[in-house]
């Protein structure tokens, strides 16, 4: 994120909460990418991914006001919406009808080039992989990570070792923090 | 480098590859849609829109049908469905009848006796309440007696006195109530010991009003004795919804 849009973020976020979709794009900008690696992680699938990201903006940009002009929590409660909308999507996507358009050939290699750590990565659930996005990945501090997961730090930093855990059985908590 | 840098480094690796990088479109996609959203937000505000109209619909029908609205008791005459009282002694006059109402028994200046025109073999009625009111611009006081289970099968006796001089059952005691009159209220089939917690004495100044006091609860019958400024002339009735006992006391010509 430029210097220059941190600085303005208060007067960004003032004028997208006013109703101008051009400040509030403009806003999440920088997010996109984050916001997109951690739906693709969650999802294990980059259209799907990118079909949350941009239901996430949608929702984001209509609940704004929700953010009382707290620019400091914008990241988390950007990113929490899209994890939202990844569980959402997974939800709602057994039922849902596939296109033609959409029964394409996969787009990640097959599994037998997988490494161990990657088979690992995808035996978790969407959301024992949130914490570890988050925090090995996008690199938040811990406190970012839980207002994200909207748990107590104490309870992000259990999370994110469970899940490390389940990666790697002979992690220590010195070797995952 | 330490072990926690290689897990690090390794598992960065394999959500690079889980990922890959965003579409260059991806930004551009973004923003249209949050641009196009505040139209998407149409079926909201029609989903809005509808729920107010049909909670409007069904409160509107509620208020016309009113199933919880119960016919008034009516009992020494044809009330009004609404009058009630204040909670303490008030010279607030509480609601008087609506104009569209069923019009009040007359006033009477003898004794009479109510009876419960829809029995419900309920032992004993619990008094809740007792509220006196003014209602002086209308021509007389008001005191409501509240039931919480329900109005007592058992008549109420209604008996008007010269002088303010009652008995206390079942000590006995002779006591003297403000007032010039007074007017014994014998409710059977009642106690005001489980659900009161109110005043058993209560010296009003109203008008016409002088004086409510408690003379008696014992074995189910509670005697209310009201003194009375001038001539000792009522009207009572029942109503529903909540159960209650209304007394007018007339205001002296």
């Amino acid at each position: 994120m430029s210097a220059a849009l941190m600085e303005q973020r208060p007067q960004v976020l003032a004028r997208a909460v006013q109703g101008d979709a051009e400040s509030f794009s403009r806003l999440i900008e920088p997010l996109l990418d984050p916001a997109y690696r951690l739906a693709a992680v969650m999802l294990a699938d980059r259209g799907a991914a990118e079909d949350a990201v941009q239901e996430a903006s949608i929702k984001a940009w209509r609940k704004i006001r929700q953010l009382r002009g707290d620019t400091a929590s914008l990241r988390s409660w950007f990113l929490s919406i899209v994890a939202n909308e990844c569980r959402m999507s997974r939800r709602t996507r057994w039922w849902s009808v596939i296109k033609l358009s959409d029964m394409r050939e996969p787009e990640t290699p097959a599994t037998e080039t997988y490494t161990d750590l990657h088979r690992a990565l995808l035996k978790l659930s969407p959301d024992e992989r949130l914490p570890l996005v988050l925090h090995f990945y996008l690199d938040l501090p811990l406190d970012e990570v839980a207002r994200t997961l909207r748990v107590s730090t104490s309870a992000a930093k259990s999370r994110i070792y469970r899940a490390a855990k389940r990666l790697r059985g002979d992690l220590t908590m010195e070797e995952v923090f | 480098m330490s072990p926690n840098d290689d897990f690090r480094r390794e598992l960065n690796n394999v959500f690079d590859d889980v990922s890959g990088a965003p579409s260059p479109a991806l930004s551009d996609r973004v923003r249209a849609a949050v641009t196009q959203a505040p139209e998407a937000r149409g079926p909201y505000m029609i989903a809005a829109v509808a729920a107010v109209l049909i909670t409007a619909l069904i409160v509107g029908v509620l208020f016309v049908a009113n199933p919880l609205r119960r016919t008034p008791g009516l009992v020494g005459g044809n009330p009004s469905p609404t009058p009630s009282a204040s909670q303490s002694p008030s010279t607030q006059p509480s609601p008087s009848a609506s104009p569209s109402a069923t019009p009040l028994p007359q006033f009477i200046c003898s004794a009479d006796t109510l009876t419960n025109p829809n029995p419900t073999h309920l032992p004993t009625a619990y008094i809740s309440a007792v509220r006196p009111a003014s209602h002086a611009t209308e021509g007389f006081d008001r005191m409501v007696v509240d039931f919480s289970n329900g109005i007592p099968d058992a008549g109420v006796e209604l008996k008007p006195q010269s002088g303010t001089k009652f008995v206390t059952d079942p000590k006995g005691d002779t006591v003297t109530l403000k007032g010039t009159n007074g007017l014994d209220v014998v409710i059977r089939g009642a106690d005001m010991h489980t659900s009161y917690s109110g005043s058993k004495d209560m010296v009003l100044g109203y008008t016409t009003l002088a004086e409510v006091r408690q003379v008696g609860d014992f074995e189910g019958t509670v005697n209310l004795a009201l003194g009375i400024n001038g001539p000792p002339c009522f009207r009572a009735f029942y109503l529903t919804g909540p159960d209650r006992l209304v007394i007018d006391v007339q205001k002296a010509s």
